[in-house]
């Protein structure tokens, strides 16, 4: 084709044009050459450029000032080339339209996607032609914002699209689409980039009407995503309902799990990213919220069985609804409490009278924390949740259960036995490692326990009793023990202990200067060969009490005694030292019996000793001569010598009980025994429970002077307050270590009232001042 | 490194790189919408004259960064500084300086442009009407109201 003259008029230039234009939308195949693209260019540079349309331009134009219509047409002479354009393009879609309106589903896909993607192609080798019209006109038009109806080539072409194409073809297009993707949800495989080049083709489309460089989602999610999510709602809805009245739960769980698989990949693979949250949204709500009741009423059937991997997946599909997760941590708690009330009621004796062993009862107490809190980290990801609904369980179990029908203090009190097993010089004590995951079990028991008090009280009880007879196992387990606590209640919580522990170690300094001091000024002699040492402890740390007889210290020790007593106040003058007799011991050797050479050692308490120097004068003593010579009460003397006779040590001559009045005790020169050593500090089984119950009856006490205490110093800051905050604060600040009961705080505030602590506001019955 | 033969409107044959050619977006374009061929390019409005000096340009630019449209349009519009290549090259007659302004624009090569428009602006800038109608042998063809009523219009633009 021959080169226009560079000022040919619009018809001659369009005439050209046309032909090029159509040969690149219809035609490109056969090629172009750069001849044939320059031509094309050229001849739109310079009908743009060409001064002759000048004063045509300005006329159109109407702008009255000769200066500015030159300036305006000098360059920008273009608009009826814009114009032969749009109505070119809007002739060549008419053309693809009809073709359209013949075809149907996959093949209309075909045919549409075919044609977007040579239209967008060759719009493209348009807009660069146009490439000059673009970068002077249009940009001109654009930035004046005369009209809003001007565009560059490329986007003109989009929006002849729209205008001439998509509106009239999409309701078909989407009927295709939604067909084929319900074939493909059915499990036949489809040819999934027909829906592909769909979505990206109206992703395409979606024009900013106001800026046309910017794209926007509207045309995407009106014509494709709205449709789509509606017959997905359909869909599901039809086939969750259909599944679910055909299949057990657990399959309808994972029928679930893999649609939902499903749709995640379909967004990733052929829709646009934006569609995720609503298709996946819409999905929740008809595969799960839609069915979480029938869901829900089947997580019981799924605990009973332990299926671990099906609770996973109902909680994974729960998770997804807000607030779906609730009734199972409900059922959950009651589940976990029933399995640990029956674990205890299993071990629990069937007489109430019969302790429970400590060790079983704490390892019934963790068999089912234990199994719980795996299954809420494996199945239920150890959401936040559920660990609160374990620990309620757990918490309720641990102080409600058969075991502690009498008192929710047994549960303390069975731990910190416990404890004292563990920790207590034994046959049976466990390796160091083993031990302390052990101890850590028994925190995580201790965790739950409401009566931190109660267990306090026990603990320093036996502690108390390991340090003064010296049975404790390890220091480095005592230690670690302590620290345990202390990081779980406060250093508060343990200091008595600590400092327990430290009486123990001040002792031993103290026992090697007094006998450091005695060697340097005594001979030995004095002593009568008596070894001797001594604790003290301080009376405020110690759960200890004063003898509640008297006792005559024996001849051989009095030396010894009565030294230290002077040591100790030149030391510290003005404290005062009580001698714990009754639990104090010695080791007495014995070269009389004919059983042994050697003779044997006897390991007695101190009430013995006294019972057993007495032989060294007599062989035969009665009841009364001892009770006179030991200044020892009955109720000291008799355990002390059943014991005795009970060994054969001594042997009761009259009388048929120990301890009646006008027995004999006569000296067994016969005793024989297979060891060298023998332990006759025994404790004696009343004594034990006696001190139980002693322990339980202190609890009491000391809750007593803990909700004064608590009463007096909220009242001190608050100075007036009603009844029912006072009663709140009190709970609230003693629940770490008891749970106070509403009628025994009632009783306190009376004591206090009684006392004066506090007093009625006039006219009030429910309010209390403070009095100062 | 390939090579495009460049067609002058007086038929000169010019063989240059590709990416010298490139500095052209026209070019550019077609190559990228049309295919490369080892047919010539002709370009039908640049002489043998200008199109050497053009070619010229881009062979010393060949390796600019390419300027994206938007974040260089303040910068370009602000600065009218010249590089000193650039200067020395538009040292030319004013006749051929409109041509190659006339080329840079027919190729679509912005940077070149934008040098020929400064180098014009420059010889504008300072100058009186009187005088740039002198340096560009322009004619005044407005009547006085027309004058007395531009400068009215444009009297916040006096130097004062």
């Amino acid at each position: 084709m021959a080169a226009l003259q560079p000022n040919a008029d619009l018809n001659t230039t369009w005439a050209y044009l046309e032909q090029g234009i159509d040969q690149i939308m219809n035609r490109m195949e056969e090629g172009l050459t750069y001849d044939r693209y320059m031509q094309i260019y050229t001849v739109i540079y310079n009908y743009c450029t060409s001064s002759s349309r000048v004063q045509g331009g300005s006329q159109t134009d109407g702008i009255s000032l000769g200066s500015q219509s030159q300036r305006a047409g000098a360059s920008l002479t273009g608009s009826d080339l814009y114009n032969k354009l749009v109505k070119f393009l809007e002739h060549h879609l008419n053309k693809i339209r009809k073709e359209c309106e013949q075809l149907m589903d996959e093949s209309l896909l075909k045919y549409y996607n075919t044609q977007w993607k040579r239209y967008t192609t060759a719009s493209g080798y348009v807009h660069h032609v146009f490439g000059y019209l673009n970068r002077h006109w249009v940009r001109r038009e654009l930035e004046e914002g005369r009209k809003h109806d001007v565009y560059d080539v490329y986007t003109l072409a989009l929006v002849s699209w729209k205008q001439h194409m998509f509106h009239h073809v999409q309701n078909n297009v989407m009927i295709a689409v939604l067909k084929l993707i319900e074939k493909q949800r059915n499990g036949e495989s489809i040819d999934i980039h027909l829906i592909k080049n769909i979505v990206d083709s109206f992703v395409s489309l979606g024009l900013d009407e106001s800026d046309s460089s910017k794209l926007n989602l509207d045309v995407y999610k009106q014509y494709f995503e709205q449709p789509f999510v509606e017959a997905t709602e359909l869909y599901y809805k039809a086939e969750s309902e259909k599944f679910i009245s055909e299949n057990s739960i657990p399959d309808y769980l994972k029928k679930a799990e893999k649609r939902l698989e499903e749709e995640e990949d379909r967004v990733s693979i052929y829709l646009h990213a934006t569609t995720h949250a609503p298709l996946i949204g819409k999905c929740e709500i008809v595969l799960i919220k839609n069915h979480s009741e029938a869901i829900w009423e089947e997580f019981q059937t799924l605990l009973n069985a332990d299926k671990q991997d099906d609770l996973h997946r109902m909680y994974t599909l729960l998770s997804r609804i807000p607030d779906a997760l609730d009734p199972l941590r409900t059922r959950f708690e009651t589940h976990v409490r029933k399995a640990g009330l029956s674990s205890v009621e299993k071990i629990a004796n069937e007489k109430d009278s019969e302790p429970v062993d400590p060790k079983t009862y704490v390892d019934s107490l963790l068999e089912v924390h234990a199994k719980y809190r795996d299954l809420v980290q494996r199945a239920f990801k150890g959401e936040a949740g559920f660990v609160a609904s374990l620990d309620k369980a757990c918490r309720e179990f641990v102080n409600r259960n058969k075991v502690c029908k009498t008192s929710a203090a047994k549960s303390p009190e069975l731990l910190a036995k416990f404890c004292d097993y563990l920790l207590r010089k034994s046959a049976k004590n466990p390796e160091e490692g083993e031990l302390e995951d052990i101890l850590n079990n028994i925190m995580t028991v201790f965790k739950y326990v409401e009566d931190k008090d109660v267990f306090q009280k026990f603990y320093s009880k036996m502690l108390a009793k390991r340090l003064v007879n010296a049975t404790s196992a390890s220091d480095d387990a005592e230690a670690s023990m302590i620290s345990k606590l202390k990081s779980a209640c406060g250093a508060e919580y343990t200091s008595k202990l600590q400092r327990m522990f430290t009486d123990i170690s001040l002792s031993k300094e103290l026992n090697d200067s007094f006998r450091e001091q005695m060697q340097l000024n005594h001979d030995a002699s004095e002593f009568g060969g008596v070894d001797f040492s001594v604790l003290v402890l301080g009376a405020g740390s110690w759960p200890l009490t004063a003898p509640t007889t008297a006792f005559s210290i024996p001849e051989a020790v009095v030396k010894p005694y009565e030294k230290f007593g002077k040591f100790y106040n030149a030391k510290y003058s003005g404290r005062k030292l009580n001698w714990l007799f009754q639990l104090s011991k010695g080791e007495l050797k014995g070269t009389y019996m004919k059983g042994s050479k050697v003779g044997y050692t006897l390991q007695v308490s101190a009430y013995q000793m006294g019972i057993l120097l007495q032989y060294n004068q007599a062989d035969s003593l009665t009841f009364e001569e001892l009770s006179n010579a030991t200044q020892l009460a009955p109720e000291a003397l008799t355990p002390a010598l059943t014991i005795l006779c009970k060994a054969k040590v001594l042997i009761q001559s009259g009388g048929n009980t120990v301890g009646e009045p006008g027995s004999k005790y006569d000296l067994n020169f016969d005793f024989k025994s297979k060891k060298v050593k023998i332990n006759l500090n025994v404790p004696i089984k009343s004594e034990q429970k006696g001190e139980t119950e002693e322990t339980h009856k202190n609890i009491e006490e000391d809750r007593k002077l803990l909700m004064q205490a608590a009463i007096v110093r909220i009242m001190k800051t608050r100075k007036t307050m009603k009844y029912v905050n006072l009663v709140d604060e009190v709970i609230t600040q003693l629940q770490s270590r008891f749970k106070p009961k509403v009628t025994d705080i009632k009783k306190c505030i009376e004591i206090l009232l009684e006392k004066e602590y506090i007093e009625r506001v006039e006219g009030r019955q429910d309010m209390f001042n403070y009095v100062a | 490194m390939s090579k495009v033969t460049l067609t002058s409107s007086d038929h000169e044959p010019f063989i240059v790189d590709k990416d010298v050619a490139e500095r052209s977006v026209l070019i550019k374009n077609m190559l990228e919408d049309v295919g490369e061929t080892d047919a010539p390019i002709p370009l039908p409005n640049v002489n043998s004259k200008v199109l050497q000096k053009v070619i010229k340009w881009c062979e010393h630019h060949r390796n600019d960064p390419p300027a994206t449209a938007e974040d260089t349009l303040d910068d370009r519009k602000k600065n009218t500084e010249i590089e000193e290549w650039d200067a020395k090259f538009m040292e030319v007659d004013q006749e051929t300086l409109f041509e190659i302004i006339l080329a840079a624009n027919y190729l679509d090569i912005k940077p070149l442009l934008d040098v020929g428009c400064k180098t014009v602006a420059n010889m504008i800038k300072g100058k009186t009407p009187e005088e740039i109608r002198k340096t560009f042998n322009i004619v005044n063809d407005f009547t006085p109201e027309e004058e007395a009523q531009i400068k009215k219009e444009n009297e916040w633009a006096e130097d004062r």
